[in-house]
């Protein structure tokens, strides 16, 4: 409220700020100093403030079933964002020039299938993969993660399109380039930027992904966030090692969230709001 | 033909070339699932009877028994308190720390970056974060709940907290959408504004009623809407934390139809109840597309 008022923000304000932001992220922290604890500390109260940090977890994890879980979701979320940059980036560059009546209706179109709840896409994915043998498979998951990517690259490409100088292709059209050649020499190395932005948050959601990888795969194709939970299913309690597979999902995350945060906002409404 | 020309004609072949294989692919893996859907929910199917997936002699029947169904029709009422309340709470928080948080600092700055981090995390570790705090034996909170001599209940297994917990959850992970929305639309307020009802004599709260609270409410609608859609996503969560229960305390529409086509294996049932959640999202989402394309025209 008072900043557009010109005042400069107190002492007051920065220690608020401060105290808010340590208690929303101390649930986050809590996860994060239990996977570096041993058993027994986990279970210790008052919980000892410093301790000495144990890389069990982790070092167990890396030698079970659980690494094989992390090529996996390292696979198909990285297949899929080439396969949905491929198709996408030309396409998003295509509707950018085009001014016809239809984009409206294919907005519309690309909003839904980011609205859609995933059960919608789970129900005939399933009985489609069961029928073909593509249950439990790294390319079944590629082909479910584009159906949500390819939208979302062509939404977000479009903006970084129109940012290029039109009288920059037209030059390079009048010298007899082909709109090709002026495509992929010109306009993609100027769009550099947005494709790397988008590309990483496509990453995001098909790594982020739970419901998909649950339903679609069993053993050979489960990804790292399914591999979780099935510690807390299958091998009783051991909370130090869900804590610290937790913290593994989660790293990759925060690496990359953090080098778009500014494309955040648009990629989240991908549609409605522009960024 | 002239110049101008044949680059045209060439232009509108590559443009064909360039859209076709996303068109395709769209409804390859977009439109025909949808159809596909629209057909099961057409019949009986279910995975142990194989026939079941073309029997379409009675197309309606799955339609039919939805409105006499009360765990469908609790459904949708535990996902409308679900929704309510979450988006409320989350709209209502994300401004209070945006308007907490518009002000120039380097610190601010850094910390607003952190804000964002539980809406980045995949959902299901957000589940396994809350499922360590509400799991009593290894949470700080019954630690500290201990400390003053309370005694809490276990929150997920109790038929008057679950819902209530899942709410908290649910508003943690996605308060940081809300709070950049609403930051975003504050930082485009002109600051005569606010100067000049200053000089008018205007109170600070007056300021917040009558100058920034008009010029956020749109985004305020808007974003409450996206999340009153996404809201409808609350799987991981649910799954994690209650699995529907105690009961059906908890169980939201969503949550029913995954139980019907996974565990019950009534996939011809489970997809005319995703069908009428489809519609709602697209009802939803249509009003969404209008607000933007509205305050498009009106900037």
């Amino acid at each position: 409220m008072s900043s557009h008022v010109g005042r400069s923000p107190g002492w007051g304000r920065h220690v608020a700020v401060a105290a808010v932001l340590f208690l929303l992220l101390s649930p986050f922290l809590w996860l994060l100093q239990m996977s570096f604890k041993s058993n027994d500390l986990i279970l210790q109260f008052p919980p000892p403030l410093i301790f000495k940090p144990t890389l069990e977890h982790y070092r167990s994890l890396w030698n079970s079933a659980f690494s094989a879980s992390f090529v996996n979701s390292l696979l198909s979320a990285s297949f899929s964002t080439g396969l949905a940059l491929l198709l996408g980036v030309p396409a998003a560059y295509a509707l950018s020039k085009w001014t016809g009546r239809g984009k409206y209706a294919l907005s519309f179109a690309i909003l839904v299938t980011r609205m859609a709840p995933p059960i919608a896409f789970t129900i005939p994915f399933f009985l489609f993969y069961r029928w073909i043998g593509l249950l439990d498979t790294v390319t079944g998951l590629v082909l479910v993660y584009t159906s949500f990517n390819l939208p979302l690259v062509i939404w977000m490409m479009q903006p970084f399109f129109e940012t290029v100088p039109p009288s920059l292709e037209e030059a390079a059209l009048v010298d007899g380039a082909r709109t090709r050649t002026v495509f992929l020499q010109i306009v993609v190395p100027m769009v550099a930027p947005g494709i790397a932005a988008t590309a990483i948050l496509c990453f995001l959601y098909a790594w982020n992904d739970f419901f998909f990888a649950l339903i679609l795969t069993r053993t050979y194709a489960r990804t790292a966030p399914v591999a979780v939970v099935n510690f807390m299913n299958y091998e009783g309690w051991e909370w130090g090692k869900i804590a610290a597979g937790g913290s593994l999902v989660m790293a990759p995350v925060l690496i990359f969230s953090f080098a778009v945060r500014r494309y955040l906002v648009s990629g989240l409404t991908a549609g409605a709001v522009k960024g | 033909m002239t110049a101008k020309g044949s680059i045209e004609a060439e232009r509108r072949s590559f443009d064909r070339w360039a859209l076709a294989p996303s068109l395709i692919v769209l409804i390859l893996i977009g439109g025909l699932p949808a159809l596909y859907l629209l057909a099961t929910s057409l019949t009986p199917f279910q995975l142990v009877n194989p026939g079941s997936a073309t029997d379409f002699s009675a197309p309606l029947r799955n339609y039919h028994l939805l409105s006499g169904d009360p765990r469908f029709i609790n459904s949708l009422s535990v996902q409308a308190k679900l929704s309510f309340w979450g988006v409320l709470f989350q709209v209502l928080l994300g401004m209070l720390l945006a308007l907490l948080l518009n002000f120039r600092s380097r610190f601010v700055e850094l910390a607003r970056t952190f804000f964002l981090i539980p809406m980045v995390l995949p959902p299901i570790v957000v589940a396994v974060i809350w499922k360590l705090i509400y799991t009593p034996d290894i949470s700080p909170l019954y630690y500290a709940a201990s400390l003053l001599n309370m005694t809490m209940p276990s929150l997920t297994s109790s038929v008057d907290f679950a819902l209530i917990a899942i709410i908290i959850a649910d508003t943690w992970e996605w308060l940081p959408f809300t709070f950049l929305m609403v930051l975003a639309s504050l930082q485009t307020i002109p600051e005569e504004y606010s100067e000049a009802a200053l000089v008018d004599g205007a109170s600070r709260i007056q300021i917040f009623f009558y100058v920034t609270l008009p010029f956020i409410a749109p985004i305020l609608v808007i974003s409450a809407m996206f999340r009153l859609i996404d809201s409808v996503k609350a799987f991981p969560l649910i799954f994690l934390l209650t699995g529907g229960g105690p009961g059906s305390v908890t169980e939201v529409t969503n949550y029913y139809a995954y139980l019907l086509a996974f565990d019950f294996n009534e996939i011809g049932y489970s997809s005319a109840v995703t069908i009428v959640m489809l519609l709602l999202v697209v009802a939803v989402s249509f009003g969404v597309m209008w607000m933007g394309r509205r305050r498009e025209a009106m900037a």
